[in-house]
C-alpha cells in the first residue's frame, strides 16, 4: 500500500510535467520516472526472486503509468488548449502516450527486479541501466525534438562545479563563498587563449588543461595567505575574492605594463640628481585589451575531434564531452577521497588541532583542497567558454557562487551522488522547468486568464506583469533551501559521514540519556 | 632522549612555564606532578609543538623540536594522549585508531599493532564501528590512549590518562602503562593521582606555578615530606 503511494507520486509528478512540455515529453518522462520509480521501490523491497520482485512492482508501475498517461491526455485536450495550443488526437499523441506508458511500467518492473540479484550483480545492473539511459538520452531527445539536451548540458556543468566545491566544503569543511571565481578563471583562460581577441587559437584539448592549471594556481595563491584564517572569516575572504575576480575581468581592457628599469628606476635616479630623464621607457604591454570588458570575449574556439568541429546546433557531441569530463572528475575525486589526502581532509574537518597531533599538516591539507577544488572549476570554465562561445564577467558573479553552494548543500554535502543529483535537480529546474513554466503561464494568461479579467484593467496589468516565474528564481531558491534545511539538512542523498555530523548530537544525547538513566537506576 | 632546557612558554601575557628543564631517558617512565594550573599540560603541549616556547630548547635524540610545527614533531615519534582527549567525534573507533598511525612511515607491523591495542582495550574492540563522539567518557579516554599507541611513538606523552575512569579501570590503565614501558616505550606521565603515578614511575618532577621545585627518583619523592603534604594528602 505504501508502495502504491510512491507510484502515485511518480505518476502525478511526471503527468504534471507533461502539461509544460506537451508533445513527446510524456515518453521521455516515462523513461525517467519509470527508472526512478524502479530505483525507489528497489531500495524498499525485501530480497526475493527477480520474477517475484517484478510482479510486486507491477501494480505500482501500472498506477504510476496510468496516472501519468491520464494526466498527459488531460493536458493535451484540456490544459493545453487553455494556453492556446490546440492538439488533435493525432498519431504522435497516441504513440507518445503508449510508449510513455510502456516505458514507465517496463522500466519500473525491470529495475525493481534487480532486487532479485545478489548485491554485486544488483549494482552492476543498476550501473548498466543508468549508462543506457545516459547514452540514449540525447538521441531520443533529438528524435522527439524536445531540445532538452542543451539544458541538461548546463546542469552538467554545474554538476562538475558542485563536485569541485564539494572537495572544499564537504571534504575539508572550508567555507568558500567565491568559488565561481575559479570558474571564471577557467573560462577566461580559455577565452583568451582561443579567440580572435588576441589572435591566439590554441587547441581546446590543450586549453582545458591550461584552464585547470590556471584555476589551481589561483586557488593556491588565494589559499596560501588566507587559509590560516578560520571558519566564518574564511567565508568572508573568499566572498571578497569572488567579488573581485569578475570586476578585474571587467576592467582588464586597457592594460599597460611598463618595464620598471627604463621607466621608473633609471629616470628616478636621474631626477634625483636634477637631470631630466634621457632613457626611453620600454612598454612591455601597451594599451592591451585583455578581456574585452563587458562586451565579452567572442567567438571562442570550439573543440575539434578527428577533424570534426563541434557545432552549436548539434548538442550531442557536447553532451558526451561533458559526460566524459564528469566521469573523469568522479574517478579522480573517488581516488582522492580514499587516499591519505582524503583522510587528512576528514580529520581537518573534524578537529584541526588533533589532526596536527596526528602528523597532518593543516595548512598543506587545506591548500590542497582549495587548489584541487579549483581544478574542476577550471574544467567547467573551459567547457562553458567553448560551448557558449562567448563569456561575460557578469556570469560569474556572487549568485553563481551561491547556486553552486546550493547544489552541494541540496544534494548532500560530502556525497558524490548527492551532488550530481543536486546539480541536475537545481539546474534543470532553473533552465528547463522555470522557462517552460513561464511559457505555459504566459499562454494560459494571454489565452484564458487575461480575457477573463478584461473588466478590471488594473488587475489585468498587475497579473500579466508579475506572472513570470523567472522573476522569482532566487525567491524559489531561497525557499527551497530553507525548507531543505528544516526538513532534511543532510541533503537529498546524504553521505554517511554528514548524516553523522548533523545527527551526532542527537546520537550522543541519546547515549548520554541512556547512561544517566542507568546511573539513576543503579 | 628528551630534554627540555630552560623553557619559557606564554599564553599572551600569561607566563605559564617559567624556565622548565627536565630530561626523560630511554625506557623510563617520568612523571610530572603538580596542582591545578601548575603548567603540566602546557609542558606537554610545548613538547608537542602545540604551544611554542618563547625561549629555551626542546631536543629529542639530538633533534631540536621547539621551532618545528606540531605535525612534524608527530612525524619524529612524539605522540600524546591529550587532556580533553580530542578524539575525532564523527569517525569510528577504528578510523580514529587508523588516524593515530597517520604519521608512521613504517606500516609493516600495522596489523599487529592494531591487534595489540585492541587486546589492551577490549572495550574498544567491542565498539570498533561506533562513532568516537558517542563513546562514554572513559571509553574515549581509552581511545585517545590507543590512538597515541598506534603511532608507535618513541616517546608517549600521557596527560591524566586516569581522568574520568572508574577506580578499577584506573588500576588497569596503570597496569597498561607499566606493561607498555616493559615493552620498551618511553613515557612522560602527567597525573593528578600522584601516589599511583609515583608508584610506577622511575623518576618524577614537581611543578608549581610554572616552575620545577623538586626532582628526584619516584621512591624518594614518595617519601618526601613536602610532597606527601601537598600532593599525597598525607598529614
Ligand atoms: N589557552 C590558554 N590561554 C590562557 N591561559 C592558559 C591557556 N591554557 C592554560 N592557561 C594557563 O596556564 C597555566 C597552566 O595551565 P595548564 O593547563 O598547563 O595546567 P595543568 O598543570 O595542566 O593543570 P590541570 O591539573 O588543572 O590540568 C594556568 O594558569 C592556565 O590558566
Ligand atoms: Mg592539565
Amino acid at each position: 500500500m505504501q508502495h502504491i503511494k510512491t507510484g502515485v507520486i511518480f505518476g502525478v509528478l511526471a503527468g504534471l510535467f507533461t502539461f509544460l512540455f506537451g508533445g513527446w515529453s510524456v515518453t521521455m518522462l516515462g523513461i525517467f520516472a519509470g527508472a526512478g520509480l524502479g530505483l525507489a521501490l528497489e531500495n524498499k523491497l525485501e530480497r526475493g526472486t527477480q520474477l517475484a520482485k517484478a510482479k510486486e512492482a507491477l501494480p505500482v508501475a501500472l498506477v504510476a503509468g496510468g496516472l501519468m498517461v491520464a494526466l498527459s491526455l488531460f493536458g493535451n485536450f484540456v490544459v493545453q488548449p487553455a494556453t492556446g495550443k490546440f492538439t488533435a488526437l493525432n498519431t504522435i499523441v497516441v504513440a507518445a502516450n503508449i510508449l510513455g506508458f510502456i516505458a514507465m511500467v517496463g522500466l519500473a518492473m525491470l529495475t525493481a527486479s534487480f532486487r532479485g540479484l545478489d548485491e554485486k550483480k544488483e549494482k552492476t545492473a543498476k550501473t548498466i541501466l543508468l549508462a543506457a539511459i545516459v547514452i540514449a538520452f540525447p538521441f531520443i531527445d533529438v528524435f522527439m525534438n524536445l531540445r532538452w539536451t542543451s539544458n541538461i548540458i548546463f546542469a552538467l556543468i554545474f554538476v562538475i562545479l558542485g563536485l569541485g566545491l564539494n572537495i572544499v566544503v564537504g571534504y575539508a569543511g572550508l567555507l568558500n563563498l567565491g568559488y565561481a571565481a575559479f570558474f571564471a578563471i577557467g573560462a577566461y583562460t580559455t577565452g583568451i587563449l582561443s579567440s580572435p581577441q588576441h589572435d591566439i587559437f590554441l587547441n581546446f584539448w590543450l586549453v582545458i588543461w591550461l584552464a585547470a592549471g590556471m584555476a589551481a594556481l589561483w586557488g593556491f595563491l588565494l589559499g596560501a595567505p588566507t587559509l590560516p584564517v578560520r571558519g566564518d572569516y574564511l567565508g568572508i575572504v573568499t566572498l571578497g575574492f569572488g567579488e573581485i575576480i569578475p570586476v578585474i575581468f571587467k576592467n582588464l581592457i586597457d592594460v599597460t605594463i611598463n618595464e620598471p628599469l627604463t621607466c621608473w628606476i633609471i629616470p628616478g635616479i636621474q631626477r634625483l640628481f636634477g637631470a631630466t630623464s634621457t632613457v626611453a621607457c620600454i612598454n612591455l604591454v601597451s594599451h592591451m585589451d585583455l578581456t574585452a570588458g563587458e562586451k565579452g570575449i567572442n567567438p571562442i574556439g570550439r573543440p575539434i575531434l578527428f577533424g570534426y568541429e563541434f557545432q552549436s546546433n548539434n548538442t550531442t557531441p557536447w553532451y558526451f564531452l561533458i559526460i566524459l569530463i564528469i566521469m573523469l572528475t568522479v574517478f579522480l575525486i573517488q581516488r582522492m577521497y580514499k587516499s591519505r589526502l582524503g583522510r587528512s581532509w576528514m580529520a581537518i574537518r573534524e578537529d584541526e588541532l588533533a589532526s596536527a597531533q596526528m602528523g597532518i599538516d593543516p595548512v598543506k591539507t587545506k591548500l590542497a583542497a582549495f587548489a584541487i577544488g579549483a581544478v574542476f572549476a577550471g574544467f567547467a570554465g573551459a567547457f562553458y567558454a567553448a560551448y557558449i562561445r562567448a563569456i561575460f564577467p557578469s556570469v560569474f558573479d556572487f549568485s553563481a557562487s551561491i547556486i553552486i553552494l546550493c547544489v552541494v548543500i541540496l544534494g548532500g554535502i560530502g556525497n558524490i551522488n548527492g551532488v550530481i543529483v543536486g546539480g541536475l535537480v537545481i539546474m534543470t529546474a532553473d533552465r528547463l522547468f522555470l522557462p517552460a513554466l513561464k511559457d505555459f503561464l504566459k499562454g494560459l494568461l494571454d489565452f484564458t486568464i487575461l480575457p477573463a479579467l478584461s473588466s478590471n484593467p488594473g488587475l489585468q496589468a498587475a497579473v500579466s506583469q508579475n506572472a513570470n516565474p523567472i522573476l522569482y528564481r532566487f525567491l524559489l531558491f531561497g525557499l527551497t533551501l530553507v525548507i531543505m534545511m528544516r526538513v532534511r539538512p543532510e541533503g537529498l542523498i546524504p553521505s554517511a559521514q554528514m548524516r553523522a555530523v548533523l545527527h551526532a548530537d542527537e546520537e550522543i544525547e541519546a547515549v548520554q540519556n541512556d547512561e544517566s538513566k542507568k546511573a539513576k537506576k543503579g | 632522549m628528551l630534554e627540555l632546557k630552560d623553557v619559557h612558554t606564554y599564553y599572551g601575557n600569561i607566563h605559564a612555564l617559567k624556565g622548565i628543564s627536565l630530561t626523560v631517558n630511554d625506557g623510563e617512565i617520568v612523571t610530572l606532578i603538580g596542582s591545578n594550573g601548575a603548567g603540566k599540560s602546557t609542558t606537554l603541549r610545548t613538547i608537542q609543538g602545540l604551544n611554542k616556547p618563547r625561549t629555551g630548547t626542546v631536543t629529542l635524540d639530538g633533534v631540536q623540536l621547539e621551532k618545528l610545527p606540531a605535525h612534524e614533531i608527530a612525524g619524529l615519534g612524539v605522540a600524546q594522549s591529550p587532556e580533553g582527549r580530542m578524539i575525532f567525534p564523527r569517525m569510528t573507533v577504528l578510523e580514529n585508531l587508523e588516524m593515530g598511525a597517520y604519521a608512521r612511515k613504517d606500516l609493516t607491523s600495522y596489523k599487529d599493532d592494531l591487534e595489540h591495542v585492541l587486546a589492551l582495550f577490549p572495550r574498544l574492540k567491542e565498539r570498533i564501528t561506533q562513532k568516537g563522539g558517542t563513546l562514554s567518557g572513559g571509553e574515549q579516554q581509552m581511545l585517545a590512549m590507543g590512538r597515541a599507541l598506534m603511532a608507535k611513538p618513541k616517546i608517549l606523552l600521557l596527560d591524566e590518562p586516569s581522568m574520568g575512569l572508574a577506580p578499577l579501570l584506573v588500576e588497569l590503565i596503570f597496569d597498561i602503562i607499566k606493561q607498555l614501558n616493559n615493552e620498551g616505550t618511553t613515557i612522560l606521565l602527567v597525573e593528578q593521582n600522584a601516589l599511583m603515578a609515583l608508584s610506577i614511575a622511575h623518576r618524577g618532577y614537581v611543578l608549581q606555578t610554572g616552575e620545577i621545585i623538586l626532582s628526584n627518583t619516584a621512591e624518594k619523592l614518595k617519601n618526601d615530606e613536602m610532597v606527601q603534604k601537598a600532593y599525597l594528602g598525607v598529614e
